[in-house]
């Protein structure tokens, strides 16, 4: 683009007033902050002795989880709405039709890259059945491309690693698949829950 | 002329033209929202989706007055005069009504459903619905039945528009489907022991507005946003269906009729709406191969002009490549198999190449499948049993340089008594004992037989094959070169009814697989890509038969035989 | 002779000891002021001794020690290497005038078996300086931070890349801007001191009690920003900004070169914040610790020697904090405020302090103690107008948008 481009729309930088053209007091202030940046506590931990804390793990956003339902079936129904709003194309689904009775369609593969993932978070908010979920699991290394490749079976060996300690974000509200079999919200009734009602 | 009112707008129509409150606003370019109504099946009005108010402009005084009731837009005919109002705030209440009464029993299951995204009852309910849903029925599980062989119905997702009804009653003549029960427990269904099972079954997925009826062979395999959309022709019969080929990353999902009010209307058949699995087939030809001393080496593409031209011509053959047959390099006797899945350009660059070499080189017309017979359905749509979409175009083109049309019996009579130098002969041909989507064997004997024997005659040329499959001449050839399928090539069709028409490619070509249109294009040494709109220009300039075809040719394709005296 | 050679061994390796530890006070200021932790890893090798990081230079050094030797192909080889060899070489020489402390007393001699009484007699107390006595400080060091503009430009140039040549370009441009100011700060204190010798400077404030800060603020701001141009620090750290430049004109520099070249840049700034204490911030001196060289006793020794290092590592610090307070200049503006704005205050302080230093020679009889009071109040007027001044005078913005009046030509947009 040329400087002298009619679509360039110039904006005039503000006007200094006497006391910010002295330049000093400006200085001061910067001083100030770097100062005050200077000695006040750090964020960062030294992690592999200390383990940074999660404060809410409900908005952290670590590795996947495939949810898995009352049964102990995978929860995703297979709608590809994930895929759909993943920006970095990392998820990989094949949607048949499932075995069981009371369910439509269900995913016989789900594979996420890890390495391609960004961990936006999309996915577990275009899922309509609260099936994907990003955990609060930070260290996530793997010897080779292949292991960073998570199947299904991984995916849901990570819920049942981390249902324990995080419930399923969905817990408080009753499945949407099946409204005859009530879910126990009490079970799960102090964790607090992103609002879906 | 008779004048309407749309909306304030004055739209005017012909006076033999017949249109219903839909189509004319839709020419002013509003729409009215519809379920049942569809243009090739008679109308119910049922759904109450295209409720409009209507009235009469008073042709003298121009007073306009109104009907008191809503009147659905589909049944009430327009003629000079007739105002439709489909904005105002008593349609608009009408409409969202319509859409939570649909929606009560719904089971919005459109995460699971294969319609979701291309469903009216969820553009229409974005559009003209209630944000909120006030009855307090949850989301739940359809249930679900098979109605054939390829159609499953998803009982509560259907909102009893009966177009699939219809379908089987005026269209296919079948009348399979119909509605049992009454009132709120109204259900599409089949009689016991009689299925869904005609030629033309699939199409009734199509209509269906909703998700009710589900394709089996494309159920959950993509969700249709992924999909990408291009218009093509149907190479299954003579027919030439104009169809829509939808795929995502070079996969074909599904084929869909579009509209053409010339060849198939709004329809096509199972056999071509299932007849595209060969495509994805694993046994397709995918390496092109020279014989060298009887052994196959790999050709490159970059360097098949040169070994084609050393072919065809008999000159520059290094000892590696084959010799000559004929002691005698400048009477050298060639032909071309022209195949009638070959397109018209495809076919007009192969005769021009092969020209370049021997003026009088033959042009056959290849061999043209038949299966059956061709069936006509009550509204007009015909199956054809020549299995072949191109087979009048190539007759046009071989009539127009040779002035006859050699057919493929024929040829190998003429190459039994005398044999040829060399001879090019294109393919494409579905795979003989191929599966046709209905489950019938369609390969007649004929086929079978050449898929393992060699026509005589043919031996001792120099034999360059381009097929897609596997068969006994491809294995005899001294030049293999794979072919592409019909979705991968661009050019035009001209079907039983003389109609061309012109379509691009919709995937690529799997890899190592270059288009006939390609290698033609390269081979006569044109600049840049193949474009087959430039050829069939050259074709329109060269031949009279196919002067109508000059110009751009429109979606729905042109008449070759307009204007001229047959 | 043996006495230079000690203080040689003791400045040579304080000096580049100093550097590598500068280099982790830098690490740990961008880190702290960012809010994280810093290198607080190396310790002791082979032990899970940490010592907060301490070890971080060490294991720095042997990085870029043991680092291949990389010349790349498209280099004037013998440039390539004189370039980092000349610019540290300037770098260190610079220290044989500076005085990095006051004077050690004379029965320092009795540590080399040498009569303490008679030796003190004819030599006195022992400087704390290589090259004591000479009268040409100042100009000394002066003329050889200048060569550093060599050492930068000849890397640059050797490289034979674009960017190590636009930092070398840039460098040399910015330096030879900077002098002036610098200069006419640096002329006014020598105008104050009737001395170039850098100890005389440091005596005559120690004497007097009063810093040259005191009486010549306007002249101390001068240089401070002057200085902070010179040693290429930020906000005007152009010649090597990352951004623009990858690195400047080491950008084709590996293993020990580039170590020269980064230990040469952080000897510059301890040059830099040295030749700030010892002119305007009174060196060794501070209120207590005054007094003749020849009457120091050892504690007095130590005392301003720990003094005048603590004022320089404040000054420093202060280098480093700036560097994350500002951003970094565009280049217009550099020398918009070189000539536009440095130079003018550099040359108001001189008269300024031409002008007292003749009123007070005239009026001290007269006035008696409050000769330095109005002097002191006078100085502190003309600073903070001449401040005012520039501030009022002064597009700090400058405009670089195209000047449509004057450029007609119409560029290719194929281009």
């Amino acid at each position: 683009m040329q400087a002298t481009d009619p679509d360039i729309q110039w904006v005039e930088p503000p006007k200094l007033g006497l006391g910010e053209r002295m330049y000093l007091p400006l200085f001061l202030q910067g001083l100030t902050t770097t100062t005050k940046h200077l000695v006040s506590a750090k964020v960062t931990v030294s992690y592999p002795d200390q383990e940074p804390e999660i404060d809410n793990p409900l908005i952290y956003r670590g590795v996947h989880r495939l949810n898995r339902d009352e049964q102990g079936r995978v929860k995703c129904v297979a709608c590809f709405l994930c895929a759909t709003a993943c920006p970095a194309h990392c998820i990989d689904i094949l949607g048949v039709e499932s075995p069981w009775e009371d369910r439509e369609k269900y995913p016989e593969s789900f594979t996420i890259d890890e390495l391609r993932c960004i961990f936006c978070g999309m996915c577990e908010q275009a899922c309509p059945v609260d099936a994907i979920e990003l955990t609060s699991l930070y260290n996530l290394t793997g010897r080779s491309r292949e292991e960073m490749i998570f199947d299904k079976e991984k995916l849901l060996s990570v819920y049942d690693a981390t249902k324990d300690k995080e419930p399923m974000k969905s817990a408080q509200l009753p499945p949407v698949t099946t409204p005859s079999t009530a879910t126990p919200s009490t079970a799960t009734s102090t964790s607090p829950t992103e609002g879906g009602a | 002329m008779a004048i309407v009112l749309i909306d304030g707008q004055e739209i005017e129509i012909g006076d033999d033209e017949r249109l219903n409150g839909i189509q004319v606003a839709a020419r002013a370019g509003v729409e009215v929202p519809h379920y049942c109504w569809h243009p090739g099946l008679s109308v119910v009005a049922s759904c109450r989706m295209c409720l409009v108010e209507t009235g009469k402009r008073d042709a003298d005084s121009g007073e306009i007055s109104m009907l008191p009731k809503l009147v659905p837009g589909c049944q009430t005919p327009a003629r000079d005069g007739t105002v439709f109002v489909t904005d105002s705030e008593k349609v608009r209440q009408a409409r969202a009504m319509v859409e939570e009464d649909l929606l009560i029993r719904h089971p919005v299951d459109c995460p699971i459903c294969d319609k979701a995204g291309e469903c009216h009852l969820q553009d229409y309910h974005f559009e003209h619905g209630r944000p909120e849903r006030r009855a307090d029925i949850k989301p739940f599980h359809s249930r679900r039945r098979e109605l054939g062989e390829t159609v499953t119905l998803f009982v509560d997702r259907c909102v009893m528009c009966t177009r699939c009804v219809r379908f089987t009653r005026e269209v296919s003549g079948d009348a399979e489907l119909m509605v049992v029960h009454r009132g709120a427990h109204e259900e599409i269904d089949v009689f016991p022991g009689f299925p869904l099972e005609n030629k033309l079954s699939g199409n009734v997925v199509d209509l269906c507005p909703v998700g009710a009826l589900g394709d089996l062979d494309f159920l959950y395999s993509q969700r249709v946003w992924f999909m990408k959309q291009h218009a093509s022709v149907c190479a299954g019969c003579s027919t030439g269906c104009s169809i829509q080929v939808e795929e995502n990353q070079d996969r074909i999902h599904r084929l869909k009729p579009r509209e053409n009010p010339h060849v198939n209307q709004w329809w096509m058949c199972d056999e071509g709406r299932y007849g595209w699995k060969y495509v994805h087939d694993n046994a397709r030809c995918l390496a092109p191969q020279q014989k060298t001393e009887g052994a196959w080496q790999p050709l490159d593409w970059s360097d098949a002009p040169a070994v084609l031209h050393a072919a065809l011509s008999g000159e520059n053959c290094s000892p590696e490549n084959s010799p000559p047959k004929n002691s005698n390099p400048k009477k050298r006797r060639l032909a071309a198999v022209l195949s009638p899945f070959l397109t018209v350009e495809e076919a007009y660059l192969l005769a021009t190449y092969i020209r370049q070499y021997d003026e009088n080189a033959v042009l056959a017309l290849g061999r043209i499948p038949q299966a059956g017979a061709d069936e006509s359905f009550p509204n007009g749509f015909t199956i054809r049993a020549e299995k072949c979409p191109n087979r009048r175009g190539v007759e046009m083109l071989l009539s127009a340089l040779t002035g006859d049309v050699l057919s493929w019996e024929s040829f190998l009579e003429q190459a039994a008594e005398t044999p040829f130098d060399a001879v090019w002969i294109t393919g494409g041909y579905p795979p003989v004992n191929g599966n046709d989507g209905a489950g019938e064997d369609v390969a007649s004997e004929e086929e079978k037989s050449l898929a393992t024997e060699l026509p005589a005659g043919l031996a001792s040329s120099t034999l360059i094959v381009q097929d897609l499959f596997d068969s006994a001449l491809w294995r005899q050839a001294d030049i293999q070169l794979p072919s592409a399928a019909f979705v991968e090539r661009s050019g035009s069709f001209v079907n039983a009814g003389n109609r061309l028409q012109s379509f691009e490619w919709a995937i690529r070509p799997p890899a190592g697989v270059m288009t006939e249109g390609q290698l033609y294009w390269r081979l006569l040494d044109r600049d840049g890509l193949y474009n087959a709109r430039r050829v069939l220009e050259d074709v329109a300039r060269e031949h009279i038969a196919f002067a109508a075809a000059s110009g751009e040719i429109p979606a729905t394709g042109r008449d070759l035989l307009l204007n001229q005296l047959v | 002779m043996l006495e230079p050679l000690i203080k040689i061994a003791v400045l040579l390796g304080g000096l580049m000891t100093a550097a590598a530890y500068f280099v982790l006070l830098e690490r740990w200021i961008a880190a702290w002021v960012q809010d994280r932790l810093g290198p607080n890893r190396v310790g002791v090798p082979l032990t899970r001794i940490r010592l907060f990081g301490l070890g971080q230079p060490m294991a720095d050094g042997g990085k870029f020690i043991l680092k291949e030797e990389f010349m790349p192909a498209h280099v004037d080889k013998r440039l390539f290497l004189l370039a980092p060899i000349s610019i540290l070489a300037a770098a260190l020489a610079v220290f044989a005038v500076i005085p990095f402390g006051s004077v050690l007393p004379a029965s320092v001699y009795t540590l080399f078996g040498q009569d303490a009484a008679t030796v003190a007699s004819t030599e006195g107390p022992v400087p704390l300086v290589v090259a004591p006595g000479v009268d040409v400080g100042l100009l000394y060091v002066f003329a050889l931070s200048s060569i550093a503009v060599y050492g930068v430009i000849v890397g640059g140039w050797a490289s034979n890349n674009k960017y190590s040549f636009l930092g070398g370009l840039r460098s040399s441009a910015q330096l030879i801007s900077y002098e002036l100011p610098l200069g006419l700060a640096i002329l006014s204190v020598v105008l104050a001191s009737g001395s170039m010798n850098l100890d005389e400077i440091v005596h005559r404030q120690a004497d007097s009690g009063v810093w040259f800060i005191f009486t010549q603020p306007l002249g101390f701001v001068v240089f401070v920003i002057a200085a902070f141009a010179e040693a290429a620090r930020l906000p005007f750290d152009l010649p090597e900004c990352e951004q623009e430049l990858i690195g400047g004109y080491h950008t084709e520099y590996t293993g020990m070169k580039l170590l020269l070249f980064l230990v040469a840049e952080f000897l510059h700034m301890i040059t830099a914040a040295f030749l700030i204490v010892l002119l305007f911030l009174g060196g060794w001196h501070i209120w207590g610790l005054a007094g003749p060289d020849e009457q120091v006793t050892w504690v007095g020794a130590v005392g301003r020697l720990i003094v005048l290092h603590l004022k320089v590592t404040g000054v420093i610090v202060f280098f480093m904090v700036v560097r994350w307070s500002w951003p970094r200049f565009r280049f217009d503006q550099l020398m918009a405020l070189a000539w536009k704005v440095m130079l003018p205050l550099g040359m108001i302080n001189l008269v300024a302090v031409a002008i007292f230093e003749e009123l007070s020679l005239a009026l001290q009889s007269q006035l008696g103690g409050w000769t330095l009071a109005i002097s002191l109040l006078g100085s502190w007027l003309v600073c903070l107008g001449a401040w005012f001044g520039v501030a009022y005078a002064t597009p700090m913005i400058g405009d670089n948008r195209v000047r449509k009046d004057i450029h007609t030509y119409e560029v290719d947009p194929q281009i």
